[in-house]
């Protein structure tokens, strides 16, 4: 019988331990600190490397660009004291070295601004930015804004004149052109600027005051798992409520929600958190324990159909699939109406959305009768046929997003009604959108979806220039190959004729356009979705690509 | 003795040579390289952009070309940058390592203090009812899908008593109580799921070790039957327990993914996936063949003690696992 | 459990034969057995999906918006899941991908590994050394990127004709064959060691000795006696392949929908635990007892087919 004794202490030795363990922790939680639990670690935190959510939702807490676009979806200052404006002389057309017509525009930037090692913020922080920008060998994924400053002029410590040899409406906002400072980076950057990226500072001493300028500094960065920021004491503004802000990064969007009821985290962010479904799965449990924000932005999910496909060329067949797919059900059902039925490719949120656009409700015979007319008609199965061809079509996403699945899955039931078969083949996200999309090889519809900035013009969408090809590198975004010379003209014109009235007959022009050649069948607006704790006040979700956290100073604790 | 040694460990070599290449391939042949995802995250980027980003990473060139530079570099000890962390990979790879290695060892210790005595117990009393309940227990384990034990297990652990963390591995300078405090549902899971063939294991080797002839003279010769289970039979029956460790020493460095991944402990496991789906080729390699690595040193050390140790042992009586 | 027949009495019976001493050491493990008589009920159920879905009218691919997460009632048995389908029919089709997948993989796999094996084992010498190493490289080979460059390979440039290469069904195609093609390391490393073990026995030194073929010795001889060692580990590899699907699901590698598995149908109802999670329980039950079911079968099996567990029980 010694065996079982043996057997048996074995056995309660883990229990044991766990009990010890709970008997002697007591945990005490800082009040002054937040913990913030997103889905992502950023890859660096140098402002113009890696464009990537979690990194623009992090340092948010910690930088501030010279110009972002508010809760308001309105350009604002965030570092500079007015946006230059036509009227007064701040922003001005001139010729462009080359001869193009070109303009330039001036900021102030804010006289109280430093950096968290009390140096100020100055001119020469933007020159830097511009250099390290220009330079090829830098590594910076976007230059295109660098490209387009022929010369900074400079007045006295904070003011500055971009020379741009490209006329835009867009000119306001510069959050494009990332501050970097000057008395850190510059000694690095002119060390050579080929291997810049993997000198520079943010990433091989992040917690350097130096770097920052917002609310907050990084104190610790443990990658892949954490990031700590503390109260910037060098921080000009409004002082921010919380001492210390933890990010917390938990892959798994389950495992994500449980952290939050288990305590080991305060709130999820919207920005990179859960999905629709599992917020209000978590909101039909816990909406008593939680504040759950809702805010539908520019993330526009939709169906990009290939039109080089014969079958989808044919308009009356893009019309038929989106009369026959009944999106306010989807968005009233499945959503429980917190992510709006797109009509077109611009959020009615948006300043520039119109409300003259045609809309396509469903409406199953209108499409049946369409089918019926571009020669489809209902063979064996039930299923349409033409020539002895079945109306099939591919339907595509990525592998693994719960909700387009869903989507998909329901489309591809309501098109059978209609005599459509969508076949189904999703790929990983890293196969779809590196390979199948982006180099043009799905052969009928693609679900993904766009996130932009409010007025954001969709030439790299809608514009013909824009398709990409081996010749051009697979550059540009017009996956769809949709070519039509109305909307480059369209597309050209938005970007120079800035008079208030062309703007406004333009983008209506555009929408329409958009709604009616169907290059893409707009589905919904994602809504992100924000937890927070009851008594947390003040976070405005934004809804679009800049991040509530650019406003952590206005966030309060209310017991 | 020694010549066999050697020669598995230089066949091993080559076999990992070849591992290397293959490797190299598929994660080189893996679509999107990280110049294409960049282009269709980032709108504004231009044919320039992209051009002028793969010239810098070398991307524009052919895959041997790439390969054979890499091989160069890192017989030299030059492994390269990650991109997914903007550091060299051989500054990475030891804390990953060694959280996964602090994470399956302990576990490991925990799975063998528990399925020893039990494999043994149920080997002293084959088919009874105590056998029986120890099967169940050991199947069961084994039979739970790995991501949903670990979800079911914050559930009812880690949400109700907030001391047990869900997930995280402490603050960096935290005291072992702190990490002990985080590691209770990994290793809970992690060895809730692996004592089962443990168990099994230890079973079957007492009983092929019980049918043996020197046993069953032991017994004649009227030794007690605890004397018989311990001194005797327990002692043979560690010999293929060794083996079967050393099997598994691969997958200490290759780490635990979904638990890693539920927990959001930084391991090994999570770090060849995160470096894979973000085509962040210079840490998936290295990491990828550490563990090719360590697996084909561990059959190495299975087959020494296999050699060594106890050439009666066939792998019959461990073939279910 | 614990009175046992003493295995003499097999002895005395005169119209005993091997077979039938097999089945009566498979019938003395219950679990074992009980194991066997649910995994046929399971498969036979699955196999009769569209009956149910006839009988009770409801559908396990079509949604209904309306019917989204409906509670059990006489039509809807478990319920409706997130789109509207009926989830127990759902559960039998899901059960029939992944039992075939569990199935045809591991059947591939120990085809893979037998001959693998008993050349290794037969042939010997730089064979053998090749073969292992060729085992050990694919122990080792690393399953993740192998995935998705597979996935991204385009069947139908291989031959595959373009119905199949791009149904709906090709992730279970493409998953049933990498996990067979490197899976079957277990079976070969086993065959192997019996086959070196039976070469040196009597019977297969005398027909070597009369002349016999390799290819024969190996077919006639060392094959039938590896049998068993090859039935049970393919048994327990069915339940292992049902685990490992799931965790590919988990991975977002698994069966795609709209072809339903229960590893992603576990998949998909962890995102709605919080609201309905019975729409977890179920698929990850069926999984939980099927997987078990396999290691039962499996361990009764051995038992029964290993020659030398009848003298355990002396």
């Amino acid at each position: 019988m010694r065996i079982v004794t043996v057997s048996r202490q074995a056995l309660l030795l883990p229990f044991l331990f766990l009990a010890a363990i709970l008997a002697l922790t007591s945990v005490t939680y800082a009040k002054e600190r937040l913990t913030i639990g997103i889905s992502q670690f950023p890859s660096t935190l140098h402002p113009a490397f890696d464009s990537m959510l979690a990194k623009s939702y992090t340092i948010a807490l910690a930088r501030r660009p010279i110009t972002a676009y508010g809760p308001d979806w309105k350009p604002r200052c965030m570092l500079c004291t007015g946006l230059p404006d036509l009227a007064n002389g701040t922003a001005a057309y001139e010729t462009a070295e080359n001869g193009d017509p070109g303009m330039a525009v001036t900021f102030e930037l804010d006289p109280k601004a430093v950096w968290g090692d009390g140096v100020p913020v100055t001119i020469k922080d933007v020159i830097l930015a511009w250099e390290i920008g220009k330079d090829p060998k830098s590594g910076i994924d976007s230059a295109e804004l660098y490209r387009r400053i022929d010369r900074i002029d400079t007045d006295g410590d904070k003011r500055f004149t971009l020379h741009l040899n490209k006329r835009t409406c867009d000119f306001k906002n510069i959050a494009g052109l990332t501050l970097l400072p000057d008395h850190l980076e510059r000694a690095i950057f002119q060390e050579g600027s080929e291997g810049y990226r993997r000198r520079t500072a943010y990433d091989t001493d992040p917690t350097n005051p130096g770097l920052w300028h917002g609310p907050y500094r990084v104190e610790r960065v443990t990658a892949p798992r954490e990031i700590l920021l503390v109260r910037n004491d060098a921080w000009w503004g409004t002082p921010p409520h919380f001492d210390e802000i933890l990010i917390k990064v938990v892959e798994n969007t389950a495992a994500l929600s449980a952290n939050i009821l288990s305590g080991d985290i305060d709130m999820i962010s919207g920005e990179l958190g859960l999905n629709i479904d599992q917020a209000l799965s978590f909101e039909k449990r816990y909406a008593d324990r939680f504040q759950i924000l809702f805010k539908p932005g520019l993330i526009y999910e939709h169906l990009d159909v290939m039109q080089d496909n014969p079958i989808l060329a044919d308009a009356r067949v893009r019309k038929a699939l989106i009369l026959g797919a009944d999106r306010e059900a989807i968005s009233a059902r499945l959503f429980e109406g917190r992510q709006p039925v797109a009509h077109s490719n611009v959020n009615p949120l948006d300043a520039v959305h119109s409300e003259e656009t045609p809309r396509h409700s469903f409406d199953p015979e209108t499409a049946a009768a369409l089918l019926e007319e571009a020669g489809w008609h209902v063979g064996a199965g039930g299923i349409r046929q033409k020539d002895g061809q079945p109306l099939a079509i591919d339907l595509m996403t990525t592998a693994g997003n719960k909700t387009r699945e869903l989507v998909q899955q329901v489309l591809q039931s309501q098109w059978r009604e209609i005599g459509i078969q969508a076949t189904i083949r999703n790929e990983p996200a890293q196969v779809f959108f590196g390979e199948t999309v982006s180099k043009r090889k799905f052969d009928g519809l693609a679900m993904f979806a766009w996130i932009s900035s409010p007025e954001s013009i969709p030439r790299t969408t809608l514009h013909s220039d824009m398709i990409p090809s081996e010749e051009n590198g697979w550059t540009g975004q017009n996956y769809t190959g949709y070519s039509s010379p109305k909307m480059d003209q369209v597309i050209d014109d938005l970007e120079v004729k800035c008079d208030p009235a062309d703007q406004e007959r333009l983008w209506t022009e555009m929408q329409s356009l958009y709604a009616t050649d169907l290059p893409a069948i707009p589905l919904y607006f994602r809504a992100n979705t924000h937890i927070l704790p009851k008594q947390l006040r003040g976070l405005t979700p934004t809804g679009h690509q800049y991040p509530s956290t650019l406003w952590v100073e206005d966030w309060r604790w209310e017991e | 003795m020694l010549r066999f040694v050697l020669g598995r460990i230089a066949e091993s070599l080559i076999v990992l040579l070849a591992m290397s290449f293959l490797v190299y391939a598929l994660i080189g042949l893996m679509p999107g390289d990280p110049i294409d995802l960049m282009l269709s995250a980032n709108p504004e980027m231009t044919s320039e952009d992209a051009a002028r980003l793969k010239a810098l990473y070398g991307l524009d060139r052919p895959i041997l070309e790439r390969y054979w530079n890499w091989l160069n570099a890192a017989l030299q000890g030059d492994f390269g940058y990650s991109r997914l962390y903007q550091k060299p990979v051989l500054d990475l790879i030891p804390e990953r390592l060694g959280a996964t290695t602090l994470l399956l060892g302990v576990s490991l210790a925990f799975t063998l203090a528990i399925a020893v005595p039990l494999g043994v117990y149920a080997a002293a009393r084959p088919h009874s009812t105590v056998d029986y309940g120890i099967n169940l227990f050991c199947f069961a384990g084994i039979s739970v899908p790995p991501f949903w034990l670990a979800l079911v297990a914050i559930i009812l652990v880690a949400i109700p008593f907030q001391a047990i963390p869900a997930g995280g591995m402490g603050e960096p300078d935290a005291g072992l109580w702190e990490r002990a405090r985080h590691m209770i549902l990994p290793v809970a899971t992690l060895t809730l799921a692996s004592v089962g063939s443990f168990t099994r294991f230890m079973r079957a080797a007492m009983l092929e070790e019980m049918r043996r002839d020197h046993i069953r003279t032991a017994r004649a010769k009227g030794a007690g039957p605890g004397r018989v289970l311990f001194v005797h039979a327990l002692r043979n029956a560690l010999t293929p327990m060794a083996t079967v460790l050393a099997l598994s020493i691969g997958s200490l460095f290759s780490g635990a993914l979904i638990t890693e991944t539920m927990f959001s402990w930084s391991g090994m496991g999570r770090t060849i996936y995160e470096a894979t789906m973000g085509n962040d080729y210079n840490l998936a390699l290295v990491g990828l063949l550490a563990a090719t690595a360590f697996t084909l040193a561990g059959n190495i050390l299975a087959d020494i003690a296999y050699a060594v140790l106890d050439p009666r042992v066939s792998y019959r009586s461990g073939g279910a696992d | 459990m614990n009175a046992l027949p003493p295995s003499s009495r097999d002895l005395v019976k005169p119209a005993d034969t091997p077979r039938r001493r097999v089945w009566r050491r498979f019938l003395r493990h219950r679990l074992a057995v009980a194991s066997g008589i649910l995994l046929a009920i399971m498969a036979s159920l699955c196999l009769a999906a569209p009956l149910f879905e006839t009988v009770l009218g409801v559908s396990a691919f079509k949604t209904d918006l309306f019917a989204r997460f409906a509670p059990t009632d006489s039509q809807f048995l478990l319920g409706a899941d997130e789109a509207g389908r009926d989830v127990m029919t759902r559960l039998l089709h899901g059960g029939r991908i992944s039992l075939a997948v569990g199935l045809a993989a591991s059947v591939i796999a120990a085809v893979i590994g037998t001959f693998i094996g008993l050349v290794a084992g037969y042939r010997g010498g730089w064979i053998d050394r090749v073969l292992m190493r060729l085992t050990d490289g694919v122990i080792a080979l690393p399953l993740l990127p192998l995935l998705i460059v597979l996935t991204a390979i385009d069947p139908a440039k291989l031959g595959l004709p373009e119905s199949i290469a791009y149904s709906e069904q090709a992730t279970l195609y493409r998953i049933t064959i990498i996990v067979a093609l490197v899976g079957w390391t277990t079976v070969a490393r086993l065959v192997r060691a019996e086959t070196l073990s039976l070469r040196s026995r009597d019977f297969v030194r005398a027909a070597v000795s009369q002349g016999a073929m390799p290819s024969h010795v190996m077919r006639r001889h060392i094959l039938p006696n590896c049998a068993s060692v090859i039935v049970v580990a393919t048994t327990l590899s069915i339940g292992n392949i049902i685990l490992l699907e799931s965790v590919l699901s988990f991975l977002g590698l698994g069966i795609q929908p709209p072809v339903p598995s229960w590893g992603n149908m576990l998949t998909n109802a962890q995102e709605l635990v919080w609201s309905e999670p019975w729409l977890a329980i179920w698929p990850g039950l069926a999984i939980f007892i099927t997987v078990m079911a396999f290691n039962f079968l499996g361990d009764g099996l051995q038992e029964a087919l290993d020659p030398r567990a009848d003298r355990s029980t002396n």
